[in-house]
Order: structure tokens, then sequence, then C-alpha cells
């Protein structure tokens, strides 16, 4: 197993705090390549990514976003394309849905850490402000922004954890007796 | 009491869209969340009007707003946010009674 891969994982972090400098084009595109490759369910790829460079279309999200804190140059928005869910006859409470949107955007955040480049997840925006903005189609759902940058000299060392856990608080093996 | 405009239109538009949005995401997340929306609302107002303020006020923004965004990593520790929080309520406080003091001086 590769060592690099680990370490990526491992250092990777949530940033809040980017500066304005631009984020290649390839390095977008390789970012989206990597989301393309995400573990999906059925591998139906209900996912769908708009990509948003555009200043004042970035502005007027962060307007309805309360949680974005970030001033990111780049924003993905993944969303669900229920054509695809309903073409399969899922339903809307399917967790294959959810599931998806978080292996795409880990994905993503992994892809950008290898890429040198700062990312943040962010959900907690208003879906139907967002639709208007963006002009969604009907089929479409905005669920996760993934804020792409530079990481700010000034950023700080992230969410403090509310407690320090180890894999081992987190498992649990075999059988409970 | 200062009749001075800090606010531009178009900036109030925008903290109306972060309270009202804020307001809808908070029916799915967890409770301890509403501060943390009310206290980005407090630094993005204070950002719009620091520097149209008066010398008095801005003071004020640059001591007890400009430092939240330290604060919103802090939740996790409930006791230091709360002291935190209660800090910046004693702030206000005092900067209300001060505001009033001039307006009762001028009047």
């Amino acid at each position: 197993m590769s060592e690099a891969v680990l370490n990526n994982i491992k250092t990777r972090r949530v940033v809040r705090e980017m500066t304005d400098e631009p984020v290649q084009r390839e390095q977008i595109e390789a970012i989206l390549e990597a989301a393309r490759w995400a573990p999906s369910g059925g591998n139906l790829r209900p996912n769908r990514y708009i990509v948003l460079e555009d200043a004042e279309t970035r502005r007027l999200i962060r307007l309805v976003s309360p949680g974005m804190f970030q001033r990111a140059p780049v924003l993905i928005l993944v969303c669900t394309n229920w054509q695809v869910a309903a073409e399969h006859h899922l339903p809307a409470t399917d967790r294959a849905l959810l599931i998806d949107i978080g292996t795409a955007g880990q994905t993503m955040m992994l892809a950008a850490h290898a890429l040198g480049l700062a990312s943040g997840p962010v959900t907690s925006f208003s879906k139907e402000a967002v639709k208007i903005i963006l002009n969604l189609p009907e089929t479409y759902s905005p669920e996760m922004f993934i804020c792409i940058g530079h990481r700010a000299e000034t950023a700080g060392a992230g969410m403090r954890a509310w407690k320090k856990i180890s894999w081992r608080d987190l498992t649990h093996w075999e059988r409970f007796k | 009491m200062s009749e001075n405009w800090v606010l531009k239109e178009d900036e109030a538009v925008e903290l109306l869209a972060l309270l009202i949005t804020s307001a809808r995401i908070q029916l799915d997340e967890p409770a301890h969340y509403g501060p943390l929306r009310l206290l980005t609302a407090t630094e993005r107002l204070s950002g719009m009007i620091r520097e149209r303020s008066s010398d008095k006020s801005r003071a004020f923004l640059q001591e007890n707003i400009e430092r939240v965004p330290e604060m919103r990593m802090a939740m996790s520790d409930v006791e230091s946010y709360t002291a935190a929080l209660d800090e910046r309520c004693r702030a206000v406080a005092a900067c209300l009674l001060r505001h009033s003091a001039q307006a009762e001086g001028e009047s």
C-alpha cells in the first residue's frame, strides 16, 4: 500500500480561510476526474457537478450559504440528478444517494490535497436559494459545495475536536457480546 | 445618538439574506449551530459598518467582534464558548451605555 496515499488521507484538513489566488483549470479538471472514480451505489452515478469560478456567482452563493466561511476561488457543487434515480427506481429515501454525495466529496477533497490545494465542504446553505441563483434544472438538487483554493496563512487549525479519538475508539471487532 | 448612516442598502440586503437563510437551515441543523449563525451575522455586520463607524464604535468592533471567527472553532469547549459569549455581552452592554450617555449629553 502506498504510504503517500495514506499520508494524503491523514494530512487533509478542512480549510475555512483561503486566498483569492486562482486555481488552474487543469487542477479543477483533475479533481473532477477523481470524483468520476468515486464509488457509487450500483455504479449508477447520480451525482452531477457544477463548477463555479465567476466571482459574482460565487459572491451570491456565499450570501445564501451561512456555513460558507471561505471565499474560495472555485466552488464545486455536488448535485443529485433525480432523473437518474427515477430511471433506476431508487426511492428518494435510498441511502445510497447520500453516500454517493459523501464519497464524491471526500474523493475531491483528497484529490485537491494531493494537488497542494485547500478544500472544505459546505452543506449549510439554502437549497431553494441556490436553485434560483444557478437556475438549476428541476431534476437537480444541490447537496454539497466543495470549496477549492489555496490555504491562507491566517487560516486556523480548523474546528477543535470534541474529544481526542483514535480509530480504536470508533471500532468494534466481531460480534457484540 | 449618532445618526450617521453606516450601512449601505446592498449590504443590508446581504445581511438579510444571511439571516433568512440561516433561519431556514437552522431547522435542519443541531441547536448549538444557532449561536454560530448569529455570530457569523455579527461578524459580517461588523465588517460592513466598520469603516463608516465612529472611532468609538470602531474600537468596540475591533476589540470585541473581529475575534468572533476564533470563537467559531471553539464550540466543542462549551464552557469557554459560553464564557466568551458572556464577555461579548458585557462588552456590548458597556458600548450601549456609552452610546446612551452620549445621546443624553447631546439632548
